[in-house]
């Protein structure tokens, strides 16, 4: 690792409330995050896996704030954000941006696309107009679209052309740290790998840290420097890319890897599946000791009854797992 | 508008500068009428509101004061035969007007004036609402300026049917004389702001909403009227107006104050404003079917040559109908002040009224189901009396109206007791008094057993009402359906004091025969009179002068109307 | 856009005039007569002799054609004649549509209405308007909220106690007890200065209110419903990661997404206010459109009848086409071909 981090985590917690009846009285929580803890060092991607409703995304939005976090601690390049709120919230914001999902609906549908861009620079810069329209026709052309559609609405362009968009306007403020989330999810297959290949070139240019959120383990593979794997609301491994996909350790990645197809047909042929049976659990009621315990292949007794420790292993590895030593 | 406030102002400095401070000294007079002036032509509108607005602006000749008596107006007298005013052979009647009348125009009133307003009305395109008023006139003639003199075609022993009355005021030639016939409904500017000889003149017309009015500059008495100007607002509804008077004193009169009893007297208690009524002829009755309104009939259904019906016409049955109505109850629940119990169709003017059937008034169950015992209708298994297979079920209609619909529940809850079913329909009073031949609903089809509403006469005299039961006015489809003769009653001997009637002059023989024409109409059970109406007013304590009147405009005298010391 | 405005106009024309012909139609089936509201005292053939002169001896397809000819033909000229002063043609015996129980133009008291209308009826859906956003914007922002609970409530109440109510109790408290507020309309008022002004305000202050109740309910839930719809987009989350203030966020992004379907709405309720407020109307003694038209139903004054009804329709075409121009232009994803 070596370099600094950018962004530390510890002990983040995102529990929702759960409120039922005519009086709408809260019943219980969701625990979408639970104790989440990682760093991520300055120019690195982090990927962060995982099923869909396993709290991914709330993760990446609760390190930007947008969602208060229940519990524990966000720092930003040695600053602690967690309890930062208002005017010095958005200050830092100018730090750290999103790229999202659904690059349809994350666009106001009633702003020019040169309006949805230079919005951040309304708000952060004293720029003059014209060196507004300039830096604009510049992101567009960073993101490789034609600088002459600034004055286009965002329902004029495709699923991959919008997130381009989504792309610069998250540039506009030359951020440090850019949360990815599952930016290529909703594009086409031939759209995607253009994307994440805009991704890492603008990372590179730009000295950019990553925390790529996606389902996609292959693609992960592609981009992530280290990747992390979530299981309902918790974080069970995270290891250097390589080390992960070659020896994973906790049950459940290896049962993730397992799905992954072999592009060579040889070890294709041999993969062997691993199977989980029964469903993921729900959220606002996690089984007791270890989350995953319901449905691991090698629990004991006493995964269903304490909670496994997060711990470092060797070369840089975290696991959470009393199966592994 | 300018010239609205230019014209008063001009008017004010007139009166300051003269001696006669007295007019305009009151200020401003707030009537409200919960029915707005659409007209102020009452020749071509026969509605009340449009006819009292206008009574404000234009005169007849001669008024009849709240007693029905008929009072000088435009002239010096009322003609008569004995003096001389009258013919001999009751063919004609000649006016003299007064010296002196002005149009508010400044111009001088003269009898042309008069006979053109006949001219206008009894021309055959005009649609003239009030040609009523006008029956058999021959001509109108202009002897000299301030002499008119009416030539009826037939002899007429009550001549005072033009010109007497708020339906019949005087129109200026000059502002009318291009409006005649079918270019009557043209001249809005004449129709929205006649000139007249009353003592208010307009200055803003609003139709369907305000009347503005100011002091006539011209006006005869010098001293009058007490008002500067006058607004006549309309709309909304008769509580609303009632409480305008009686709660906030916005208003200073009220007009036909149609409210629920209670209210009305609830309202009174706040101490602003006064109730006043008064009775005319008007009566709410309920019309007994003489023929056979069976729908097997088809063509003939309601009609003489239907054939009679089969229960009514035993006056047993209509004998005992009436007497198992509490009369006094339906006073209470729907009228109040604006009714009182009455056994006659003909309850007024006094000389006219009947005492001889007075008995109706209490109601007597017992002796309602003795009469129907004795005639022979007896009660059947479901308690409804029956006699020869005729059950006594009626269907009893009227106009859609909260007060008509509980008399309608109560009378049939009586009606009950005695063992007649009855079966109640109401109609909107525009289909039910809409004369649509089409229309199967209207009160002169009467295809029902029992109709309720109220009718009256105009003025004081009521030889034409009571012909209304002669039998040429039975209404069938070969007039149209149009008569006046609901009950489709037909007697030789009632036929023969109507044409007695009509040659009668002297007031005490006409009013022995009207007397004895309503006793007959009672006692043959052809109506069942329940109500005698009269109109419910209200005025604000500070108002003086207000002398109800029933018989003509109730703002017949609004000269003498003043504020209140 | 233009061409799809003109395509849109020439197709109304035939659907008004089939609209001219149901309501004519429906009119003249209605069991009602003009001579039914007159005093018993009034001979039948006194009656005919009315009929006849208001022109119901014609039969049904020339009467129609009479009154499209003094609607389309005689009016608009009358109109050019007064408006330039000039004189075309006979204007003299041109007749124009005439309502039966004024004898007047009906076109002269349609105008002569709007005045009263267009101040009472259209002050109370300003009025509204501006009462049911802030409370939308508010209730949803802040939804489950004291403020969103009790504004639901009012919102409720404003919705289901009828008009007639809400101004019979604010007459009996402001007028009857406390004496402040007049209860009767003056239609004749005419504002010159500061007092005249101050009593046209307090005249208008209970129609006005009790009008806006009823709109700004009805709008506010409207608007509660659109902000909710759009706070829970994702662009509003963008706005806020691109470290907006809270305020930019609500009222650039929010509220002027928000407000497209509001302003449609709005749009489509314009023609109400030319329809007047028949009950508000009646109670506050208004005399606005609503009134003549009701009293024109009651007296069986058809061609006013037919002539308020049809500049009815025309509105409410009008401003349906309206709604969908000012949708398209506020929305860019619409585009009209």
């Amino acid at each position: 690792m070596g370099a600094e981090a950018i962004l530390r985590v510890d002990g983040l917690s995102m529990y929702f409330p759960v409120y039922r009846g005519v009086l709408r009285k809260k019943v219980g929580e969701i625990k979408a995050v639970d104790e989440v803890s990682f760093d991520i060092a300055k120019g690195e991607t982090l990927g962060l896996v995982g099923e869909s409703g396993c709290g991914k995304s709330t993760t990446g939005r609760a390190i930007l704030k947008l969602y208060d976090p229940t519990a524990g601690r966000i720092e930003l390049q040695g600053k602690d954000i967690t309890d930062l709120e208002g005017d010095a919230l958005r200050e830092i914001r100018t730090d750290m941006q999103m790229i999202f999902q659904d690059p349809q609906a994350c666009l106001n549908p009633r702003m020019t696309v040169g309006s949805i861009i230079a919005e951040p620079l309304d708000e952060h810069t004293r720029l003059k107009k014209r060196q507004k329209r300039e830096r604009v026709r510049e992101l567009l052309n960073a993101v490789g679209m034609n600088p002459d559609f600034e004055n286009r609405y965002p329902h004029e362009f495709s699923g991959g052309q919008r997130q381009r968009i989504g792309i610069a306007r998250a540039l506009a403020l030359e951020p440090k740290f850019i949360v990815c989330d599952e930016p290529i999810a909703a594009l086409d297959v031939s759209i995607q790998a253009q994307v994440v290949n805009l991704l890492e070139d603008l990372q590179k240019e730009h000295d950019l840290t990553y925390l790529f959120i996606s389902h996609d383990l292959s693609m992960v593979r592609h981009i992530a420097d280290r990747i992390a794997v979530m299981y309902l609301g918790r974080l069970v491994e995270l290891a250097p890319r390589q080390q992960l996909y070659t020896m994973p350790r906790h049950p459940y990645t290896k049962a993730l890897l397992s799905a992954v197809p072999e592009p060579d047909p040889a070890r294709e042929a041999v993969r062997e599946r691993i199977i989980l049976k029964g469903d993921v659990p729900s959220p606002a009621n996690p089984p007791s000791g270890c989350n995953f315990s319901t449905r691991c292949p090698i629990a004991e007794e006493k995964c269903r009854r304490e909670t496994p420790a997060w711990r470092e292993m060797d070369g840089g590895r975290f696991v959470a797992c009393h199966m592994v030593q | 508008m300018k010239k609205a406030l230019l014209c008063s102002a001009v008017a004010a400095g007139l009166f300051a500068g003269n001696a006669l401070a007295e007019r305009g000294s009151d200020g401003q007079l707030n009537i409200i009428y919960w029915q707005a002036a659409s007209i102020l032509n009452p020749y071509l509108s026969g509605g009340t509101k449009d006819i009292e607005s206008a009574s404000m602006v234009i005169e007849p000749l001669a008024h009849y004061d709240e007693t029905g008596t008929m009072v000088p107006n435009l002239v010096d007298e009322i003609p008569t035969v004995d003096n001389g005013g009258v013919s001999e052979d009751l063919k004609s009647i000649t006016w003299k007007l007064s010296d002196g009348l002005m149009w508010s125009d400044g111009t001088p009133v003269t009898a042309a004036d008069v006979a053109f307003t006949a001219e206008y009305c009894l021309h055959p395109e005009g649609g003239c609402q009030q040609a009523s008023n006008f029956t058999d006139v021959e001509s109108v003639e202009a002897i000299d300026d301030s002499t008119v003199k009416v030539n009826f075609s037939v002899a007429k022993p009550f001549p005072y049917g033009p010109f007497v009355g708020a339906q019949a005021p005087v129109i200026q030639k000059a502002q009318f004389e291009n409006c005649m016939g079918a270019k009557a409904p043209e001249c809005t500017d004449a129709n929205f702001g006649p000139i007249g000889t009353g003592p208010y003149v307009v200055t803003e017309f609003k139709a369907n909403d305000v009347v503005s009015l100011k002091a006539n500059p011209n006006y005869r008495d010098a001293a009058k009227p007490a008002f500067a100007t006058v607004v006549f607002k309309g709309g909304g509804d008769a509580a609303s107006a009632a409480r305008s008077v009686l709660e906030t004193g916005e208003f200073d009169y009220a007009w036909n104050l149609q409210v629920e009893p209670e209210i009305l007297s609830k309202m009174a208690a706040a101490g602003k404003g006064t109730v006043v009524s008064s009775f005319g002829t008007s009566v709410e009755r309920l019309m007994v079917n003489m023929t056979n309104p069976d729908p097997a009939l088809g063509d003939k259904r309601a009609t003489v040559e239907g054939g009679p019906h089969p229960f009514l016409t035993d006056p047993a049955v209509r004998t005992a109908l009436s007497k198992a109505i509490d009369r006094e109850i339906l006073v209470e629940v729907g009228y109040g002040e604006a009714g009182q119990p009455t056994c006659n169709v003909l309850p007024a003017p006094a000389i006219y009224a009947s005492t001889a059937n007075d008995a109706c008034l209490g109601q007597d169950i017992e002796a309602a189901k003795k009469l129907l015992d004795d005639a022979g209708w007896v009660p059947g298994s479901d308690g409804v009396r029956e006699k020869d297979g005729v059950r006594l079920s009626i269907l009893y209609q009227t106009s859609t109206n909260s007060v008509r619909q509980a008399t309608q529940a109560l009378v049939k809850q009586w009606w009950a007791e005695i063992g007649v079913e009855t079966e109640l329909r109401n109609i909107d009073a525009s289909v039910f008094f809409g004369g649509d031949q089409s229309s199967p609903d209207t009160f002169q089809k009467f295809f029902a057993d029992i109709e309720m509403y109220t009718n009256n006469f105009d003025g004081t005299d009521p030889e034409n009402y009571m012909a209304n039961w002669s039998c040429k006015e039975i209404p069938s489809p070969e007039n149209q359906w149009l008569g006046d003769n609901m009950p489709r009653y037909c007697n030789p001997e009632y036929d023969a004091l109507v044409a007695e009637m009509s040659t009668t002059a002297k007031l005490e023989d006409r009013a022995a025969l009207a007397k004895k024409m309503n006793d007959m109409l009672m006692q043959e059970g052809a109506m069942i009179p329940l109500i005698h109406r009269g109109g419910v007013s209200a005025h604000a304590n500070s108002l003086e002068g207000v002398r109800m009147n029933e018989w003509d405009s109730e703002l017949w005298n609004i000269a003498d109307w003043k504020r209140a010391e | 856009m233009l061409n799809y405005t003109i395509r849109r106009l020439l197709f109304a024309i035939p659907t008004l005039l089939v609209i001219s012909f149901l309501i004519f139609a429906i009119l003249d089936l209605a069991p009602s007569d003009p001579t039914g509201n007159l005093p018993l005292t009034i001979p039948p053939e006194v009656r005919e002799k009315i009929r006849l002169s208001l022109g119901l001896g014609e039969p049904f397809p020339i009467r129609y054609l009479k009154w499209l000819q003094q609607f389309f033909i005689n009016e608009p000229l009358n109109m050019i004649e007064q408006w330039f002063g000039i004189t075309i043609g006979d204007s003299e015996n041109r007749l124009r549509v005439q309502s039966w129980a004024t004898r007047s133009p009906v076109v002269d008291l349609i105008v002569e209405r709007m005045p009263q209308t267009l101040w009472v009826v259209g002050m109370s859906y300003v009025v509204g308007i501006l009462i049911a956003i802030p409370i939308g914007v508010i209730s949803a922002y802040k939804q489950y909220s004291v403020f969103d609970q009790v504004g639901t409530f009012i919102s409720m109440v404003g919705f289901s106690v009828p008009t007639f109510f809400t101004g019979l109790v604010l007459i009996v408290v402001f007028s009857s007890t406390l004496g402040w507020l007049p209860s009767i309309y003056d239609t004749t008022h005419k504002v010159t200065d500061l007092a005249s002004f101050w009593f046209q305000v307090k005249q208008m202050i209970m129609p006005v209110m009790v009008l806006a109740l009823f709109n700004a309910s009805q709008l506010s839930r409207f608007m509660r419903a659109s902000m909710l719809d759009n706070l829970s987009q994702d662009y509003v989350r963008t706005a806020r990661a691109k470290g907006l203030k809270e305020r930019a966020v609500l009222l650039i992004h929010v509220l002027r997404n928000s407000l497209i379907p509001v302003v449609t709405v709005i749009a489509l309720g314009i023609p109400q206010i030319f329809g007047g407020a028949i009950i508000t109307e009646q109670i506050f003694r208004v005399n606005g459109l609503g009134q003549l038209l009701i009293i024109g139903i009651q007296g069986a004054d058809i061609p006013l009848v037919q002539t308020l009804t049809f500049i009815f329709a025309v509105l409410i075409v009008l401003f349906n086409l309206l709604a969908d121009i000012v949708y398209g232009i506020l929305d860019p994803r619409i585009r009209y071909e």
